[in-house]
C-alpha cells in the first residue's frame, strides 16, 4: 500500500489549553491568565484558519483535577468557548467535546444545533462517554464509579440527538421511550448550513469503536505505531461499512504530539527545555503509578533498588498494568540508569499518543508516510506550546504540505462536514 | 426615585434576527441599556415560539462579535444541571469580559417534561433529579454562584520561580446540598470581573405565594419588581428601578431598538454600553464563600528540575 493516495490529509489541532506540555504556561509571550482570555482564543481560531486547518477540537470533562503546575486542567465549557472562537473566525472546523454521562440529550442536542447554526455550519460534537468519581460528584452521584453501561447510554443518547436534529428539519414531534430517556418533543431550532453538526467519537476501546462504526464522521484516536494505527484504521472503516455506510463518511485523526524547530537539534532543545521546565512531580507520579512504589522516596542519583524493581509493594492495592510494569522493569535492568536518569528518558511516555520532535519538513514526511499507508486520514496534531507551535503548523508546515500537494491551499467547502468529505477516500475499500 | 434605567428582553425569534443581522448587531451594541435578556420566552411561561435558540450560544456569538453590549442568558432547571449551568455562565463571565450574567425562570417553555416528581434534571435518566418548582430554581441559583467562586480569580499567580501557575490550595469544594448535592470545584476560575450576576424572573402565572426571591440573586425582574417586565408597546410603569421591554414574538428587534433609542430620548436613564454587567447596575461584589469551605487541593509546592 506504498501507491500515491489521491487528495488530501485532514489536519485539526487538539487545542490542549496553552499547549499538551506542563509547562506551557511559562512561554514569555503569555500572560498568566491566557486561558481565560479572549484574545488567547481568538488568536488561536485566527492562526488555524490563517494555515487553511480543517478543524481544532478541545477535550472536556466536567470535573477540575489540580491546575497547581498546569494549565492543561481548566476547562473553559467547549461551546462557549468555540462559539466566542466561531464569531471571530469564518472557515474552520470547531470540534466540542461533551459528555453523553453528564448531560440531558433534549438539553444538548439543542445547544449543539443553536451553536452549529451561528457558527454557520461549522460545529461537531466529540461524544465521550467520561467515567470516574470525581465528575459523578459533581452532579449528586455517589463516590463510585458509574455502571459500566456508559456506551449502552450513549448509544441511545446519541439517537436521541440525532432524532431530535431531525425533527429540526421536519417539524415533526419525537417520540422516544428507551432504556435511558423518555423523550416526547422536537427542536424549534433552525437547521445549520451542514443541517446539524458533525459526529466525532474519541478513543479506541472496542465499544467505543463499535459506536463510532456506527454513527462518528471522524474519530480521534491515540495510536503510537504506523502498523498498529493501519489495523486500527482498516477496523473502524470495516465497522462503518458493516453498518451499511461509505468507509469515507468516517475520517480517522490520530493525536500526534509534537515539537518543532528550524533544525532537529533546535526542535530538541526545545522539548528538553519545555520537558525541564515542567514539575518534577508529574514524572515521579507517572513513575510510581507505573511501578507500584512511591517514587518520590526514591534516591535520584542512584540505581533502582533490586527490591523496588522486584515486586510491586503490595499487589493486591497495584492499579497500573502488571504487563506495562514488566517492560519498564525489564529496560531498567538491561540499561541500569539512575532514577533521575530513567526518568528524563522516558518522561510523559504514559499518554499513550505518538510524539514526534524535528523540523517541519520531517514531519511533513512523517504525515506522508503515514497517510499514503493509509494509516490515518489526517493528524489531530497536539503542540507542546499553542502560542508559538502553532502559527510553525499553519506557516511552516502547511506551505510544504501543499507544495508536496498533500493540502488544499485555500479552504473550498464551507462546512465542517463539507471539509472532512473534501478529504482522501479510504484507500483499497475493497480490501477492507 | 431617580429615573429608571431601561433594559430590553428577546424571544427566540428574536434570537436568530440580531445575530443574522451584522447592522442591528452594530446598532445593538452600541445602545445605552442596562443589559439584554436573551431568550425571555423560554422561561416566562409564554408558550414556545417557531424559532429559537439556546441562550448560552447565543451569549459566546455576542461575546465574540460584540464588545460592549451586555446580556443575562435564560436559564432553567428543567433539563439543564447546575455544574454544567455554572460552566456556561463562568465561561461566557471570561470571554465576555464580564458583560454577561443569568436570569433563571422555573420551567423551560421550549423543553419538552421530565419524569413525574423529578422534572428538574430527571430527564437526564441517571436516577437524580428534584420537583420542577421555585425552590428548586432557587437551589440551581444558589448552586451556580458558589461554584463559580469555587477557584478564586487571584488564586491565579503565574509564579515562574516556583514554577507555579495555581494556589491551588485556594481552590474548594463547593458541597453544596439542596435540591442538587454538588461537590465541586468549578473547572474555570472565577471571571476577573468577579461572579456573575445571577437574576430571578419572577413568574406572572405561579400559583399561590410566590417563594420570596433566595438573597443570592442580584437581580429580580418581573411584574410586580423593582425590575418591570413591559410588553413593548404598553404604557410605562411608575416608581421602578428599571424597565425591561419585551417585544412579542411577532414585533421585530428592529421596532424594539427604534422604540428604545426614543424612550432614551424621552428620559429613560442611560446606561453606557461596555464593561461588566455588575458594575453597569451597580451591584456590589457577591458575598464571599465562607473560610470555612474543604479545600479541594494540598498547598502547592515550588517545584525543581529533574
Ligand atoms: C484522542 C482522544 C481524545 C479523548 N478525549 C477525551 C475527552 O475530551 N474527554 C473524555 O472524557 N474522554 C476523552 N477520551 C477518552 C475516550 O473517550 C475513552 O473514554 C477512552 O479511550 C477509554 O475508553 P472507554 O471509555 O471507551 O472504555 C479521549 C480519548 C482519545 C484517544
Amino acid at each position: 500500500m506504498t501507491d500515491r493516495r489521491p487528495g488530501h490529509v485532514l489536519l485539526g489541532i487538539n487545542v490542549l489549553v496553552l499547549g499538551y506540555l506542563p509547562a506551557a504556561w511559562q512561554s514569555p509571550l503569555l500572560k498568566k491568565d491566557s486561558f481565560v482570555d479572549p484574545g488567547y482564543w481568538a488568536e488561536i481560531g485566527r492562526t488555524a484558519e490563517r494555515g487553511t486547518l480543517d478543524a481544532i477540537f478541545l477535550a472536556d470533562g466536567p470535573l477540575l483535577t489540580d491546575p497547581a503546575y498546569d494549565a492543561n486542567p481548566v476547562r473553559l465549557e467547549p461551546t462557549v468557548n468555540w462559539g466566542q472562537v466561531a464569531a471571530v473566525t469564518e472557515h474552520v472546523g470547531l470540534v466540542a467535546t461533551a459528555s453523553t454521562t453528564f448531560n440531558d440529550p433534549f438539553e444538548l442536542a439543542e445547544r449543539l444545533l443553536s451553536w452549529d447554526n451561528l457558527t454557520g455550519g461549522r460545529a461537531a460534537w466529540n461524544l465521550v462517554t467520561t467515567r470516574g468519581a470525581a465528575a459523578a460528584r459533581n452532579f449528586g452521584l455517589p463516590d463510585v464509579p458509574l455502571r459500566e453501561d456508559r456506551y449502552e447510554r450513549a448509544s441511545e443518547f446519541v439517537d436521541v440527538v440525532r432524532a431530535l436534529w431531525a425533527s429540526a428539519a421536519t417539524g415533526d414531534e419525537v417520540r422516544h421511550h428507551g432504556e435511558f430517556f423518555d423523550v416526547e418533543g422536537r427542536l424549534r431550532v433552525p437547521p445549520s448550513r451542514q443541517g446539524h453538526p458533525v459526529l466525532f467519537q474519541a478513543g479506541g476501546s472496542p465499544k467505543g469503536r463499535a459506536l463510532a462504526g456506527r454513527v462518528a464522521e471522524g474519530v480521534f484516536a491515540a495510536e503510537l505505531t504506523k502498523d498498529q494505527a493501519i489495523e486500527h484504521y482498516r477496523l473502524v472503516k470495516r465497522l462503518a461499512r458493516d453498518n451499511g455506510r461509505s468507509p469515507d463518511e468516517v475520517k480517522i485523526l490520530p493525536g500526534l504530539l509534537l515539537s518543532l524547530g528550524s533544525t532537529e537539534d533546535e526542535a530538541r532543545r526545545r522539548s528538553d527545555e519545555l520537558h525541564d521546565a515542567g514539575p518534577a512531580s508529574y514524572s515521579l507520579q507517572w513513575l510510581s503509578q507505573a511501578i507500584g512504589y512511591d517514587a518520590s522516596k526514591l534516591e535520584l542519583d542512584e540505581p533502582f533498588p533490586e527490591d523496588v524493581l522486584a515486586a510491586p509493594s503490595d499487589p493486591q492495592t497495584f492499579q497500573g498494568s502488571l504487563g506495562f510494569r514488566e517492560s519498564i522493569v525489564a529496560q531498567i535492568r538491561r540499561t541500569k540508569p539512575t532514577v533521575r536518569e530513567y526518568l528524563k528518558q522516558t518522561r510523559y511516555t504514559g499518554s499513550g499518543h505518538a510524539g514526534f520532535v524535528g523540523t517541519p519538513e520531517q514531519l511533513a514526511d512523517h504525515i506522508e508516510d503515514w497517510f499514503h499507508s493509509g494509516a490515518i486520514d489526517g493528524f489531530n496534531l497536539q503542540p507542546d506550546v499553542l502560542v508559538d507551535g502553532l502559527p510553525v503548523i499553519a506557516d511552516e508546515l502547511v506551505p510544504i504540505l501543499r507544495k508536496r500537494g498533500l493540502y488544499r491551499h485555500e479552504y473550498e467547502t464551507d462546512t465542517l462536514r463539507g471539509h472532512l468529505l473534501a478529504g482522501s477516500p479510504t484507500p483499497s475499500p475493497e480490501t477492507l | 426615585m431617580p429615573t429608571p434605567y431601561l433594559a430590553l428582553a428577546l424571544a427566540g425569534p428574536h434570537l436568530l434576527e440580531l445575530t443574522g443581522d451584522p447592522a442591528l448587531l452594530a446598532r445593538w451594541d452600541d445602545l445605552p441599556v442596562a443589559f439584554t435578556v436573551l431568550g425571555i420566552d423560554r422561561i416566562d411561561a409564554s408558550s414556545p415560539a417557531a424559532t429559537t435558540l439556546d441562550a448560552s450560544s447565543v451569549g459566546a456569538a455576542l461575546a465574540g462579535r460584540t464588545a460592549r453590549g451586555r446580556f443575562l442568558v435564560a436559564a432553567s432547571p428543567q433539563r439543564d444541571h447546575p455544574y454544567n449551568l455554572a460552566r456556561r455562565v463562568a465561561s461566557l463571565g471570561h470571554l465576555s469580559g464580564g458583560r454577561s450574567g443569568v436570569l433563571l425562570g422555573t420551567a423551560d417553555a421550549y423543553a419538552p417534561p421530565g419524569p413525574e416528581g423529578a422534572e428538574a434534571w430527571g430527564g437526564a435518566g441517571l436516577g437524580v433529579g428534584a420537583p420542577l418548582t421555585e425552590a428548586t430554581a432557587h437551589d440551581a441559583g444558589r448552586a451556580v454562584r458558589k461554584l463559580e467562586q469555587t477557584w478564586p480569580y487571584d488564586a491565579i499567580v503565574g509564579d515562574r520561580a516556583a514554577k507555579i501557575l495555581v494556589q491551588s490550595g485556594r481552590i474548594v469544594h463547593a458541597d453544596h446540598e439542596g435540591a442538587y448535592s454538588i461537590a465541586g470545584p468549578l473547572n474555570a476560575p472565577e471571571p476577573a470581573t468577579g461572579a456573575s450576576v445571577v437574576g430571578w424572573l419572577a413568574s406572572a402565572s405561579t400559583v399561590g405565594p410566590a417563594a420570596a426571591p433566595d438573597p443570592v440573586f442580584d437581580l429580580v425582574l418581573g411584574p410586580d419588581g423593582p425590575v418591570a417586565v413591559v410588553p413593548l408597546g404598553d404604557e410605562l410603569p411608575d416608581g421602578v428601578d428599571g424597565i425591561v421591554l419585551r417585544p412579542s414574538a411577532d414585533q421585530s428587534v428592529a421596532e424594539l431598538l427604534d422604540t428604545a433609542t426614543r424612550l432614551l430620548a424621552d428620559g429613560l436613564r442611560p446606561v453606557e454600553p461596555g464593561g461588566p454587567l455588575r458594575a453597569a447596575l451597580g451591584l456590589a461584589a457577591a458575598a464571599p464563600l465562607p473560610s470555612t469551605s474543604r479545600a479541594a487541593f494540598p498547598v502547592p509546592q515550588p517545584q525543581q528540575s529533574l
